[in-house]
């Protein structure tokens, strides 16, 4: 059942997976959060028509599950004459998906910022734009923090998903060395170990840093 | 018929009631007053053993609250049915009312009817009526509680323990939540109840209260029982300084927002 | 674009689809039960069995839901454990689901005043009586909203019970799509039927809500309102 040497031999590639499942989140998550703010301005905007196509792409995003979403993109993107690689794909997808969710967290964060400040950038003279990125901005990702760190979590395990179209990040790695060694059990239990690390401390962060604020708010 | 003896109660290190001695007779009011802080909440809820006092004694009827001998001399916490069973003639009245917001005025009334007592649906719906109509509230039969005032709240409140037909009722600051117009009406209830000869606890602000219906008032400070007798004893002639100080904290109070202090109503 | 394929496999993609409903009221109906046991462990058992369970949580949170799928459906005969596809999917959601609904039911059962269980315990209710009859169906009405949201994540988690060979919509319609390579149409359908299931879904908790909390959220603000401060002295 378990067997200590093909452990170790297979932990540089999990560990190679572990990677893999880290930098294709983090570019998931970096391009989600552009299109978040993105979709987000959206949401906000004073235009009726801009908002529903804000509330469209959230309801559709957040909607379908994310399984569907990679296979689509994995076999529609060939179908339409761009042969990208697979992790592309992978990312597109992530990006997508998260991009829904991230966009709501910002949203909430952007509503309980009181009026007034927006009102005295305003006065001061402060473009809409300005007012966004140097007042609205750097608040409202304060406030979210702990909700985007909880998305990074989410979005961690769910490029496990990724497994499915074929790239080596951790799920996959984990399964291919189950299926060559027929030691199932021990290898998803390694997986399910490094998820663990990774998403536990990170969760441990997130828990800190809401305590701070509420400290500094209070 | 609730009696303390030695009562004592910590929270971590820091000691809230210490050495606590009281004896309550039948049909006794007895009111608990002393600065936020000394410790009366805690003393009422330790009789009731909502809190777990640590050391000494507490005894509904003859009957240990909260505790058994074990066979080796020790004592253990109760089983939860021995609890209920020790607390059975006790009924609580507290700040927050505490109504089920789920079940309208009656259901709340009948629910330990039916329940704890296991009466016939027929019967407890009579009882609850019958003391919905002496807190008079049995028109607001089938409201929602958080459609009611919160003097009437605390009416219905008083009623669902009075259902019960407990021989001593304990009061946590019952007026203390309410608005100043609604504190008259949730007194008089009270003030009827003891007229009736139900044996009272009250932890309470209204010292008008205390003087006109109380047999005896205890004062607490920093969780001792600093001096206690009848109302007007302890009123007119404060022993102890803190006493004297805590009246006259009272007193300054009341002459600067009300028109009529409260402790000349004491001579009436 | 040729729709016909879904014409064609209709009885298969209906059959799918049957199995997608089962293994989600399934898996719901689980977690809910077990993630109702845990709460109440949770608020009544001593500080070992608690911080067992909080590693189970904390665990199941943190690994994905895929590797859990793994873990039981391949680990589980290496410890005596075979179960088919289907049930290790129903009872792979359940285990899922339980954390995530324990923990909403134990943010339920705390944001109920406490003096509320001290009034029945003073009337002489026992512990169940309190849970059953103040306790429960006080906080259905708070967590609705909440249930029903993660009923509809994990209803878009049934996917993934594909990758295990369950029969079920997503496993039909890829296969139909591998078996005719019309992929672009049975994705399409896909999406469009996941999409239509979570809006049900949705619509249906609004409906619910709405019907539940029309004497309870007004009671439930005010009390808010009053910041109880009952055990202080």
């Amino acid at each position: 059942m378990f067997d200590l040497a093909l452990l170790v031999q297979g932990l540089p590639l999990l560990l190679a997976g572990l990677w893999n499942t880290v930098w294709l989140s983090a570019c998931g998550l970096a391009l989600g959060f552009l299109i978040g703010i993105g979709v987000c301005s959206l949401k906000l905007s004073e235009r009726g028509a801009l908002r529903r196509l804000g509330g469209a792409y959230i309801s559709v995003f957040r909607g379908i599950p994310l399984l569907i979403q990679l296979l689509f993109i994995y076999y529609l993107l060939p179908r339409l004459g761009l042969d990208v690689p697979a992790w592309v794909a992978a990312i597109a997808g992530l990006a997508l998906c998260s991009g829904a969710y991230l966009a709501e967290i910002l949203r909430g964060g952007l509503l309980t910022l009181p009026v007034g400040q927006v009102e005295a950038a305003r006065l001061l003279g402060l473009s809409g734009r300005t007012t966004l990125t140097r007042i609205k901005l750097p608040q409202a990702l304060r406030a979210t923090l702990p909700a985007l760190l909880n998305e990074v979590i989410l979005l961690i395990k769910a490029s496990s998903l990724i497994s499915a179209v074929g790239l080596a990040e951790l799920t996959r790695t984990a399964q291919n060395l189950a299926a060559s060694s027929f030691l199932q059990l021990q290898f998803y239990l390694a997986a399910a170990v490094l998820y663990c690390v990774v998403n536990i401390s990170l969760a441990l962060l997130a828990g800190r840093l809401e305590r701070r604020f509420a400290k500094g708010r209070a | 018929m609730l009696e303390a003896r030695g009562m004592s109660k910590r929270f971590g290190e820091h000691t809230v009631l210490q050495d606590i001695n009281l004896s309550i007779q039948r049909s006794e009011v007895v009111c608990l007053i002393g600065p936020s802080g000394s410790g009366k909440s805690t003393l009422l809820r330790s009789l009731a053993f909502l809190e777990n006092y640590d050391d000494g004694e507490v005894f509904v009827e003859g009957e240990l609250l909260g505790y058994d001998r074990a066979s080796d001399g020790r004592r253990v916490r109760s089983r939860p049915s021995r609890l209920s069973d020790v607390r059975r003639n006790m009924g609580m009245v507290f700040q927050q009312f505490n109504l089920w917001p789920h079940l309208s005025v009656l259901e709340n009334v009948m629910e330990a009817l039916l329940r704890v007592r296991g009466m016939k649906k027929d019967a407890a719906r009579r009882l609850a009526l019958a003391t919905l109509e002496k807190v008079g509230l049995a028109e607001k039969a089938d409201a929602w509680p958080n459609r009611l005032s919160g003097g009437q709240q605390q009416r219905v409140a008083i009623a669902r323990s009075l259902a019960m037909s407990p021989a001593i009722m304990l009061f946590d600051e019952p007026t203390s939540a309410l608005d100043p117009e609604l504190v008259g009406e949730v007194l008089q209830v009270m003030r009827q109840l003891a007229e009736e000869g139900m044996t009272m606890v009250v932890v309470t602000h209204e010292m008008g209260f205390a003087a006109r219906v109380a047999d005896r008032v205890l004062f607490l400070d920093q969780g001792h029982i600093v001096e206690q007798g009848p109302p007007m004893t302890l009123f007119k002639n404060p022993q102890s300084p803190r006493l004297a100080q805590f009246l006259g904290n009272y007193l300054e109070r009341n002459s600067l927002f009300e028109a009529a202090p409260a402790l000349n109503r004491v001579d009436d | 674009m040729d729709f016909t394929v879904l014409t064609d496999h209709a009885s298969e993609i209906g059959s799918g689809f049957l199995v997608t409903l089962w293994t989600w009221g399934g898996g719901v109906l689980a977690g809910v039960i077990a993630g109702l046991v845990i709460a109440v462990i949770q608020l009544s058992a001593g500080p070992w069995v608690r911080g067992v369970l909080r590693c189970y949580i904390e665990v199941i949170r943190a690994t994905p839901f895929l590797v859990q799928l793994f873990l039981l459906y391949y680990g589980g005969p290496s410890l005596g454990l075979s179960l088919s596809p289907m049930t290790a999917g129903l009872v792979g959601l359940g285990i899922y689901g339980s954390v995530y609904f324990a923990e909403i039911f134990r943010t339920g059962f705390t944001s109920i005043p406490r003096g509320q269980q001290e009034a029945a315990a003073m009337l002489g209710m026992t512990a169940w009586q309190i849970i059953w009859r103040v306790q429960i169906p006080q906080m259905l009405v708070l967590i609705l909203p909440a249930l029903v949201n993660f009923t509809t994540i994990l209803g878009k988690e049934t996917p993934v019970l594909s990758i295990i060979t369950v029969p079920e919509l997503t496993f039909v319609l890829t296969g139909v799509g591998a078996e005719t390579f019309a992929y672009v149409e049975t994705l399409l359908a896909l999406c469009v039927g996941y999409f239509l299931l979570a809006e049900l879904c949705s619509r249906l908790g609004q409906w619910l809500e709405r019907r539940a909390s029309r004497y309870l959220t007004q009671g439930v603000q005010q009390r808010r309102a009053l910041k109880p401060r009952e055990s202080a002295a």
